[in-house]
């Protein structure tokens, strides 16, 4: 091996000596800067468009294509063109388009690891533009589960929509439009029969469960009042305190017997006593927890009043539940997509930027110490944060192409520490899309985080929009929509800590065009009726809570008392004798025997607390007279002892004796 | 691929000769900041750059930057808290202040608390770790090598035709 080496001495050519410099890795050096500079100048703004693309979809759930990416190193630029977003409910067609947005990064912040921009340029903005092929549609999160695992985007997304509609359907539960088009088209209680259905009524069961408890219970405070002290041996307990001696006591032994005697009958007595407490303490437990299985009994009756009533279709006619129940579909849409976006930014903006509060993590997204660690920023006055754009400017003009509309925008100071630089991100956008029909849009949104709380506010109004084919209950009865309106919204909300919501909607609709349809002729022309007098729409809603789930939300809309007015000649007949129907049947299985059962109850209950009293109170007379026996006994005794000593010192001390009592008794006062 | 593989047989064939230690535990331990640093870091251009231009073994480096890679992964618990506290000691506050809004420092992502902590540990283990490697290449030559050199096994091969001939290729363009 020592030959393989270069200074051996055996070699035939002496190496040179080299020096600490390796000159030889000049060329190597140069050729990877080379191939570093023909990777950025030829595939760079390839590589970085599709990252754009692939980014997008997976963020938006929808394809995003971008025609065009080019940036300069030294320069510091950036332009993308053409970006399309596919809108997912319609693939063949982009929600957005942007045709130009152009910037510069300033060298001064990249060469301190920081990206600052001055101002970014957003130009040709159009909407629902038609796509030249349809875009790619990510699948729903349950589909995609079925195949794989769920990314936790999917995942959050999912548990958001679900929360979200379970909100909605908890507060609108039941179709009450469906329900009162089977109602119009069958007589009394919808057609349907509630016959056979005693079984499943979970109070009757429970009902027999606390009558089979109450007998067990009959049974057993029987057996405990036989138990009971009867009227002899109270009165036994009297003549024995008869018979003891009380006063004319020889000795004291005498009285020692006496006192003995009375004590030990007052023991007996006592005795007694605590028995009747015994049974009155079970009594009364037994009675609370029967009371309870009352209260459970009434709390399940009630619940299967309800599920009847569903079952029925016995719709509420009056003009808020009506309002929610229209507008329910069409709002939980809305709430379920603004959701998915307040999911997507609980997850991928860094809990610093929007001050999130403190939820558990998800254990499929720790990150590892590694990737963790904490980042500082040491910032100073004037100083760059670590990302910056201090401008956006956004502008159009209706015209350029048939979808563009005449829109200026603004947007300020995107951040990530609003903090250093003191300023919220502020933006408004304004303009119309005339193609479109879309006039007097106006929107501004704040989003602060400078405080310790963050908080997102948002204003927005469309003067007037097109509404085409938007359908607002669809159940099996019965399908209502617009065909065609003409809308006009104004909206806002604000949102803190990314969880704590509140917002208010008015909406209107004009000269509405209503598609209804219902299974029964019947019941669609009398839809139809009802809604031809009804040419504007209103709706306003208000809502707040934590995030998914909405706690208060209030909807009300024009359609709820005309179409209560509307309906009531036809149908409150029928919802009424429904109604009575109902609780006839209830009456019937449950209601007659719960009565008959809570009179028997009070009946035992009466019995058995007389009888304890007049067992309590036997006794507390006996008692009573124990003590006074014993009583007297004391006072005798005592009487006695102190007439006995002063005979004795009587004899001792002769004639003089009473007086010296006297001022014996004086000197200790007596 | 192939000259990294080319610098890394390089190691292994002048750790098994009688010269270079001092570029091999140069290498091993400019491997060692490598491996405590981020990839795309400021001071991973400057170690890689120093590999390229200076005679360090570069073989050495990329085999330390692997091993000491798992070693900093390992130790991350400890980097952790010691880059916050640095990072939080208000004496050195200005400084950092300073260095975070002048140019090219950033780039090193010393406000990070793993880098901070890991790279600490790095240049306070970096000179004694270069004589330690020094030391222990030395003993492993003196050792191991001269031991192997004296079994039947190395004698049988070192005779063969094949082993000459790959000598001789050795001398005039190895």
């Amino acid at each position: 091996m020592n030959s393989t080496t270069p200074n051996t001495p055996n070699s035939p050519q002496k190496a040179k000596k080299k020096g600490p410099l390796r000159t030889e890795a000049i060329v190597p050096f140069f050729i990877v800067v080379a191939l570093i500079f023909v990777y950025f100048h030829f595939f760079f703004d390839y590589t970085l468009k599709k990252t754009f693309e692939f980014a997008g979809y997976q963020l938006l759930g929808a394809e995003v294509d971008i025609d065009k990416i080019e940036t300069s190193f030294f320069g510091g630029t950036f332009r993308a063109q053409n970006i399309q977003i596919t809108n997912a409910e319609k693939p063949t067609h982009n929600s957005v388009t942007i045709g130009d947005i152009r910037f510069g990064i300033l060298w001064d912040g990249l060469l301190r690891a920081k990206f600052i921009v001055n101002e970014m340029a957003v130009e040709k903005i159009e909407i629902d533009s038609p796509r030249k092929s349809p875009g790619k549609v990510k699948p729903p999160a349950k589909e995609v589960a079925k195949s794989n695992q769920p990314s936790t985007l999917d995942k959050a997304s999912q548990e958001a929509k679900d929360a979200a509609l379970k909100g909605v359907e908890q507060q609108y539960s039941g179709n009450a439009l469906g329900d009162i088009a089977s109602l119009l088209s069958a007589g009394s209680g919808g057609g349907n029969s509630l016959n056979g259905l005693e079984g499943t009524l979970a109070s009757k069961q429970k009902l027999k469960e606390v009558e089979a408890d109450f007998q067990a219970k009959q049974k057993k405070w029987n057996e405990k009042l036989k138990a009971l002290p009867n009227n002899q041996e109270i009165q036994a307990l009297g003549q024995r305190f008869s018979k003891v001696k009380t006063k004319d006591f020889k000795s004291p032994a005498e009285i020692q017997q006496s006192l003995q005697e009375i004590s030990e009958i007052l023991k007996d007595a006592n005795q007694k006593y605590q028995t009747v407490q015994s049974l009155s303490n079970d009594l009364n437990s037994d009675l609370k927890s029967f009371d309870q299985q009352m209260k459970d009994l009434d709390a399940l009756i009630k619940k299967d009043t309800e599920t009847l009533q569903a079952r029925l279709k016995i719709p509420q006619l009056d003009a808020k539940s009506l309002s929610q129940a229209i507008f329910a579909q069409y709002m939980g849409k809305y709430l379920r997509m603004f959701n998915r976006y307040k999911a997507m930014a609980d997850q991928y903006i860094p809990p610093d930027i929007l001050k999130k509060k403190k939820t558990a993590p998800d254990p499929s997204m720790v990150p590892h110490p590694r990737a963790r660690g904490v980042t500082y920023e040491f910032g100073r006055p004037n100083a760059y944060p670590l990302f910056w754009v201090k401008k956006v400017s956004i502008s159009s003009k209706a015209g350029d192409s048939p979808y563009s509309g005449n829109i200026q925008g603004l947007i300020t100071d995107i951040t990530s520490n609003q903090a250093l630089i003191g300023l919220p991100t502020i933006a408004t956008l304004s303009g119309d899309f005339p193609s479109q029909q879309v006039n007097g849009l106006f929107i501004k949104a704040t989003i602060d985080a400078t405080q310790s709380e963050s908080r997102i506010t948002f204003d927005g109004k469309v003067g007037s929009y097109p509404l085409e084919s938007k359908q607002l209950i669809t159940s099996p009865e019965v399908n209502i929509g617009f065909q065609k309106a003409s809308g006009h919204l104004e909206t806002q909300g604000e949102l803190k800590g990314l969880k704590d919501f509140s917002f208010t909607l008015s909406n209107e609709f004009q000269k509405v065009d209503y598609a209804i349809q219902a299974q029964n002729s019947t019941a669609q022309d009398i839809l139809k009726n009802i809604f031809a007098g009804i040419p504007t729409v209103t709706l306003n809603a208000q809502g707040k809570g934590i995030l998914p789930l909405l706690s208060e939300l209030d909807v009300n809309s024009n359609l709820g008392p005309e179409l209560q007015k509307g309906l009531s000649k036809q149908l409150q007949k029928k919802i009424d004798e429904a109604k009575a129907q109902l609780k006839d049947f209830m009456d019937k299985n449950v209601g007659s025997e719960k009565a008959k059962l809570s009179s028997q109850v009070d009946q035992q209950k009466a019995q058995v607390e007389g009888q304890l009293k007049k067992t309590e109170d036997q006794i507390n007379a006996q008692k009573s007279q124990g003590n006074t026996k014993m009583n007297q006994t004391q006072k005798d005794s005592t009487n006695q002892a102190t007439k006995g000593i002063e005979d004795q010192l009587k004899k001792a001390i002769g004639p003089e004796a009473d007086k010296k009592i006297n001022d014996l008794k004086k000197q200790f006062g007596l | 691929m192939s000259l990294l593989l080319k610098q890394i047989f390089q190691f292994f064939r002048l750790l098994n000769s009688d010269t270079g230690t001092n570029p091999l535990a140069a290498g091993l331990a400019c491997g060692l900041i490598l491996g405590f640093s981020p990839f795309l870091s400021l001071q991973t251009l400057i170690v890689l750059i120093c590999c390229f231009f200076f005679r360090i073994q570069l073989g050495g480096a990329l085999l330390s930057a692997f091993f000491f890679k798992f070693i900093a992964y390992l130790i991350d618990p400890i980097s952790d808290p010691l880059g916050r506290s640095v990072l939080e000691s208000s004496t050195l506050h200005p400084l950092f202040v300073s260095l975070y809004n002048i140019p090219f420092i950033p780039l090193t992502r010393f406000n990070n608390s793993v880098v901070m902590g890991s790279g600490l540990i790095g240049l306070i283990l970096l000179v004694p770790a270069f004589f330690l490697f020094k030391a222990g290449i030395i003993k492993y030559r003196a050792t191991v090598v001269a031991k192997y050199k004296q079994s039947k096994i190395w004698k049988f091969w070192a005779a063969t035709s094949v082993y000459k001939w790959y000598s001789k290729y050795e001398q005039f363009y190895g």
